[in-house]
C-alpha cells in the first residue's frame, strides 16, 4: 500500500487526530468514559494504521521496538510506584488519599498516574503483538 | 410484543452468541474460527454490560438530586474480560501462525489430512 496516494494523504491527515483522541480519552478518564485501556489501544491503533500504510520499517521508526518494550515495563512500574508512593506517605498500598494535602486532589493525582501507567502498558502490549505478528513471516522468508 | 422489544439487548446477545458458536463449529478455516470465538466473547460482554446500565442512571457518586445509579461492577468486570479476550486472541493467532509455518495451511481438514497421512506412513 506504499504507493497509493489517497491512502498516504488520508493517513497523514488522520494520524494527529487519532493520537489527539487517544490523549483526550486518556485524560478524560477521570470524569467520564475513557481511561488507560481505551487510550492505549487507540494510540497503538494509530501506529498500527501508519505501519500498515507506510510499511513495517517506517512504523518501527515511529515507535521503535526497544521503546515499545521499555513502555511495557515502565507502565507497570508507574502503576506499582503510585502504590509505593502511597505507602511512603503513610497510607496503604495504592492509597490515593495521602498523595496530596486534600484527599480529593489525592484521588485525582492517584487515578491520573495509575491510568497513565495502564495506558503506557496497553499501548506497548498492542504494538509489541502487532510487531511480532507482522515481522514474523518476513524473517523466515529471508532465512530461506 | 413490547416485552420482546424492550429486551432487545438480549436478542442481540443471543444472535451474536449463536452466530459465534456456529462459525466456531461450522468453519474449517482457523482464522474464521478465531473470528467466531471473538464474536462469542463479544456477546458475553454485552450480556453483562447491558443490565448494568439504567436509563437515566448516573455514575455511582453521591450527589444532590441524583437518586438512580448505574451499577459499575459489571462494567469493571467486563473491562477485565475484554483484556483477557485480547490476550487469548493473541495466543490463538500465535498458535495459528505456528500451525501455518508447520503445515503450510490453516484449513482444518487439510491439517488433519496431513496428520493422518503421516500416521499411516509411520504405521507401515
Amino acid at each position: 500500500m506504499k504507493h497509493d496516494i489517497i491512502l498516504r494523504v488520508i493517513a497523514k491527515l488522520t494520524m494527529p487526530f487519532m493520537v489527539l483522541f487517544a490523549v483526550y480519552v486518556q485524560f478524560h478518564g477521570d470524569f467520564g468514559p475513557g481511561g488507560g485501556f481505551q487510550a492505549g489501544v487507540i494510540a497503538a491503533a494509530a501506529v498500527v494504521f501508519y505501519a500498515l500504510i507506510f510499511g513495517l520499517e517506517t512504523g518501527q521508526r515511529l515507535a521503535p521496538e526497544w521503546v515499545v518494550e521499555k513502555m511495557l515495563a515502565a507502565g507497570v512500574l508507574l502503576y506499582a510506584g503510585v502504590g509505593f508512593a502511597g505507602m511512603l506517605l503513610g497510607g496503604n498500598y495504592l492509597d490515593y488519599f495521602v498523595l496530596a494535602h486534600d484527599p480529593v486532589h489525592g484521588q485525582h493525582r492517584g487515578i491520573f498516574w495509575v491510568e497513565a501507567g495502564v495506558g503506557l502498558t496497553v499501548a506497548g502490549v498492542m504494538l509489541k503483538i502487532f510487531y511480532m505478528f507482522a515481522g514474523r513471516g518476513r524473517v523466515d522468508e529471508e532465512d530461506r | 410484543m413490547s416485552e420482546v422489544a424492550e429486551h432487545y439487548t438480549y436478542w442481540v446477545t443471543i444472535f451474536l452468541m449463536v452466530a459465534g458458536i456456529y462459525i466456531l463449529i461450522a468453519r474449517g478455516n482457523l482464522m474464521k474460527k478465531l473470528i467466531g470465538l471473538a464474536t462469542l466473547q463479544t456477546s458475553v460482554y454485552l450480556l453483562y454490560v447491558a443490565p448494568g446500565k439504567l436509563i437515566g442512571g448516573t455514575a455511582p457518586i453521591i450527589a444532590e438530586g441524583f437518586k438512580v445509579y448505574s451499577n459499575p461492577l459489571p462494567h469493571v468486570l467486563i473491562l477485565t474480560a475484554i483484556v483477557v479476550g485480547v490476550a487469548t486472541l493473541a495466543l490463538g493467532l500465535a498458535i495459528v501462525v505456528r500451525i501455518r509455518e508447520a503445515y503450510g495451511s490453516i484449513e482444518e481438514d487439510e491439517i488433519l489430512e496431513r496428520d493422518r497421512a503421516e500416521d499411516e506412513r509411520r504405521a507401515l
